[in-house]
């Protein structure tokens, strides 16, 4: 595919990838380079192709939850939320209130511990080791405690139309507010070792900025965008389950370069934790699921958009029923597929150096591009 | 209020009464519009001058025909659009990459998962899909194997 555009004498094709440590994936980039720098770049997707949006034409409603933790496995709880709450609006199943607390804490969980991933992998994609020994072992904290709750570490599946299976024990809490502590006591280490790195700051500071104008025409959304100074979060912008009743903030940028994006995502770890530790305090007694939800769902005629707020961005699911017990269409708006069709417009240019620092900034999972 | 003003932008584009304010608690959006495949660039020349990003771009297989649907959304108010566009089988759509660069990998799918041209599209071709691939999966004849 690369040479049907035909080698200019100068320049040359260098693969990025499919098999690079620094896609997180496998996500191959055809770079067209003139000696160090960058004169186009062409993401090649689609290597983790397992037709997600075909196999819900083919499961029941029940039957296609399991696909919603393997679209993107490091939130994958937001992607459960999302699913359960579009079939719930078009069935009218109302979550009880308590249910809706524990998705919250769970989900708010899970965004940390993708945060953490990111943070770590980001940091040994620039040649820093040490960092991610510590993240990991925070984020080790995140899967215990989760596991005790889901029965998994990744691709979790968890949350049920009308509620969540199993409801939360005093050990989980106290878990929980210990783990809060113990991040809370790390962000000194963590801006010592990374954020006040000067290394760090020259390879980040001004590289790879995102004009708001650009973000706009690509519709990226998520942590990307809000480096670039604009405060987009369906947490707020669209407020959904409880988040309205907690008290947060959303961190922006504003130069929207990799620094900014980096330090959105170290704050808004602190911000899912101020969201988890009033959700603790407020935590309602009451049911855990809603009562009466059929076992052979069938919702009525019509479509729905809901969006969540990953990770990574916005993540909207576009479901069409025809009143039958499985979907008529599934479109899973994923954040990372706008997010990465931007890349080209920000690494040309660069050095191949540069691009690697960019491309993880975007903070990408290849296999939910891919679905 | 801004659905208001998305429905006074577009109704000259669209004609009257193909844009109208819908059940926001039971569709998740604000606007929904009904194009014409011809007019899809003014339409998207008209929500991208009023800052809105497009958010998803898919098709819906209804056997007789197609549907291409649109989402639009704004980083600054709540104010989902949708613009569902009838397509016979066998006609084309005109692209909208050369006003909303993103579009451009959203019609690549479309085209490769239906088969559906979108004209004027600088570089159509399969985006997942292998580069030989000449079936499309979610057209609702195609049967996966078990």
């Amino acid at each position: 595919m690369m040479l049907e555009k035909g080698l200019e004498e100068k320049t040359f094709y260098l693969n990025l990838g499919p098999q690079h440590p620094s896609t997180h994936g496998v996500l191959r980039i055809v770079l067209e380079m003139d000696g160090e720098f960058i004169v186009t770049a062409d993401p090649v997707i689609g290597y983790g192709h397992r037709a997600h949006e075909k196999m819900a034409e083919l499961r029941t409603y029940q039957q296609y939850l399991p696909n919603m933790g393997r679209v993107d496995y490091l939130h994958a709880l937001a992607y459960n939320q999302c699913y359960c709450m579009a079939v719930e609006k078009l069935a009218g199943i109302v979550v009880p209130e308590r249910a809706e607390f524990i998705r919250v804490i769970t989900s708010e969980l899970n965004r940390i511990s993708s945060h953490l991933l990111w943070f770590g992998a980001y940091l040994l994609d620039l040649g820093a080791f040490t960092p991610f020994l510590y993240c990991f072992d925070d984020r080790e904290q995140i899967l215990d405690l989760l596991d005790r709750l889901t029965g998994s570490r990744l691709t979790y599946c968890f949350y049920r139309f009308g509620g969540v299976p199993v409801d939360l024990d005093d050990d989980f809490i106290a878990g929980c507010r210990a783990f809060i502590q113990r991040l809370r006591s790390r962000w000194d280490d963590y801006d010592n070792l990374v954020t006040k790195n000067v290394i760090f700051i020259h390879r980040t500071r001004d590289v790879g900025i995102l004009p708001p104008d650009l973000a706009l025409r690509y519709g990226v959304t998520g942590p990307t965008l809000r480096g670039s100074g604009i405060p987009y979060d369906i947490r707020k912008s669209e407020p959904f389950s409880v988040y309205p009743l907690f008290d947060f903030e959303i961190p922006t940028g504003e130069r929207g370069d990799v620094m900014d994006r980096y330090l959105v995502r170290l704050r808004e770890m602190e911000q899912s934790l101020r969201i988890i530790e009033q959700a603790l305090d407020k935590l309602p007694a009451g049911p855990i699921m809603a009562e009466k939800v059929p076992k052979r769902l069938k919702p009525p005629e019509g479509e729905v958009y809901i969006a969540v707020e990953t990770a990574r961005g916005e993540f909207g699911i576009y479901l069409v029923s025809k009143g039958d017990v499985k979907p008529y269409r599934v479109k899973l708006r994923v954040p990372c597929f706008s997010n990465l069709s931007v890349l080209p417009e920000l690494i040309k240019d660069t050095m191949v150096a540069d691009a690697v620092a960019i491309l993880g900034s975007i903070d990408l999972v290849i296999p939910e591009i891919d679905r | 209020m801004p659905a208001q003003t998305v429905i006074e932008k577009l109704t000259p584009l669209v004609g009257p009464e193909k844009a109208a304010l819908v059940d926001y608690a039971a569709t998740g959006c604000h606007v929904r519009v009904e194009a014409q495949p011809e007019q899809m660039p003014a339409v998207a020349a008209a929500m991208l001058a009023q800052k809105f990003f497009l958010e998803s771009l898919t098709a819906l297989d209804l056997l007789e025909s197609f549907e291409v649907v649109y989402h639009f959304a704004s980083y600054d108010e709540l104010c989902r659009t949708v613009v569902h566009v009838p397509l016979p089988v066998g006609t084309e759509v005109p692209t909208l990459s050369t006003i909303y660069p993103g579009a451009d990998w959203f019609e690549r799918e479309v085209f490769e998962m239906f088969g559906i041209i979108f004209s004027g599209h600088p570089n159509l071709k399969n985006l997942i899909l292998p580069d030989d691939a000449d079936f499309h999966p979610l057209l609702k004849d195609f049967v996966a194997s078990s």
